[in-house]
């Protein structure tokens, strides 16, 4: 990115100004959630969406509805080794905790929702929406407590349960029911990314293991 | 023929600097295209050279341009023959497009940013289909979100939610 104040470039994963007059100042991160619009639309009915251009989608130049799955052919542009594990288009949710990267695929995610791990000394875990596509990591530590999360089975919409206090949890980290009734777990930021793009910005960043599971 | 004969040094060198300068103007604006390709990787070195380059391409072209059109209108006068001031018109041709051409920036033509962006209330938002992905914010009880898209193809979309300036990217 260009601004149009000072020429400066800069680095749009980071926030960070790489070269020209504000090189080294790096814009604050605002929290963001990638999400169907589905899912948003039932937790915040009273948003708004950003509106296409009309010149831009009448001449039908916006990405068509399939574009992810076309993309999945574009070569790739990296000077980083890769993991031999991954292909470079792997579809991975990084989470980055008190300077520690890691990657986890998004099949994993899928499959195992909720992940309960611990990242950068952090317990933390990550899950998939109802949507299968949405997705969100939470700190799972409720005054001082370390919780384990599971699936609530039988549930039109997600619902999570915590071992500890059998208390229930939203899709938004908000206890719905029990013992801890009102109390948010506290957000992590997720990205999802291309593994190969995930690895250039977090060089040292670690892969999760699928496991046997 | 005398005094062509003693303007022939002085001819030769016109004909050596405007060579360098036609191909200086060439390279200065050129160069961060090359370096700067997509779909492959960059070095910060090469982008500080680009920087560099784009930041001082459009003053330095238009002096070298002036100086070019100056050896060019002097070599005509001194030159005979249709071939010679063919071959000046020939290496002053290339002098114009790239000075345009620095007063561009190549890789915004392919991205169009959103300069006045609007917003639809959730309920008015049928050009959003259920399973398209939005990028989703919220600041002091105002939330928004900006479907990827329509970010994939602008990028860069500046907005204000719940007083704070942002900017949305992709």
């Amino acid at each position: 990115m260009r601004d149009e104040e000072t020429g400066s470039w800069w680095q749009q994963v980071s926030g960070e100004a790489i070269l020209g007059p504000l090189k080294g100042k790096r814009l604050k991160s605002v929290f963001h959630d990638e999400l169907t619009f589905a899912t948003w639309k039932r937790e915040k009915p009273q948003g708004r969406v950003l509106k296409p251009d009309e010149g831009v989608a009448g001449s039908g130049q916006y990405a068509k509805a399939n574009w992810e799955e076309r993309m999945a052919n574009v070569p790739v542009a990296t000077s980083q080794v890769l993991d031999q594990s991954l292909k470079p288009r792997t579809l991975v949710v990084g989470i980055t905790v008190n300077g520690a990267a890691k990657a986890y695929p998004f099949d994993a995610v899928l499959k195992q929702s909720p992940i309960m791990d611990d990242l950068g000394g952090t317990p933390i875990f990550v899950v998939v929406g109802d949507d299968k596509r949405s997705v969100r990591a939470f700190e799972r530590t409720v005054d001082g407590r370390k919780l384990e999360f599971f699936l609530k089975p039988g549930s039109s919409q997600l619902v999570l349960a915590d071992a500890e206090t059998g208390s229930e949890w939203d899709f938004t980290g908000k206890a719905i029911s029990g013992p801890l009734s009102g109390q948010q777990l506290k957000k992590v930021a997720v990205l999802n990314d291309y593994w190969f793009d995930w690895k250039a910005y977090n060089p040292k960043t670690i892969v999760y293991d699928l496991g046997g599971r | 023929m005398t005094t062509s004969n003693s303007s022939f040094p002085g001819r030769k060198l016109a004909w050596l600097v405007l060579l360098v300068i036609t191909a200086a103007i060439l390279a200065i604006v050129l160069a961060p295209v090359w370096i700067i390709q997509p779909f492959s990787p960059q070095t910060q070195r090469g982008l500080e050279w680009s920087f560099a380059m784009k930041r001082w391409s459009p003053i330095l072209t238009l002096i070298a341009a002036a100086a070019a059109l100056m050896l060019v209108v002097w070599l005509w006068r001194n030159s005979r023959g249709w071939w010679r001031k063919a071959l000046l018109v020939i290496v002053f041709l290339p002098v114009l497009p790239a000075t345009w051409l620095a007063r561009q920036n190549h890789f915004e033509w392919m991205f169009n940013p959103l300069p006045n962006p609007a917003y639809a209330m959730v309920n008015e938002a049928g050009f959003v289909d259920d399973s398209d992905i939005v990028l989703a914010i919220e600041f002091k009880g105002e939330a928004a979100a900006y479907p990827v898209r329509q970010m994939a193809y602008h990028h860069v979309v500046e907005d204000v939610v719940g007083g704070t300036p942002i900017v949305a990217t992709y």
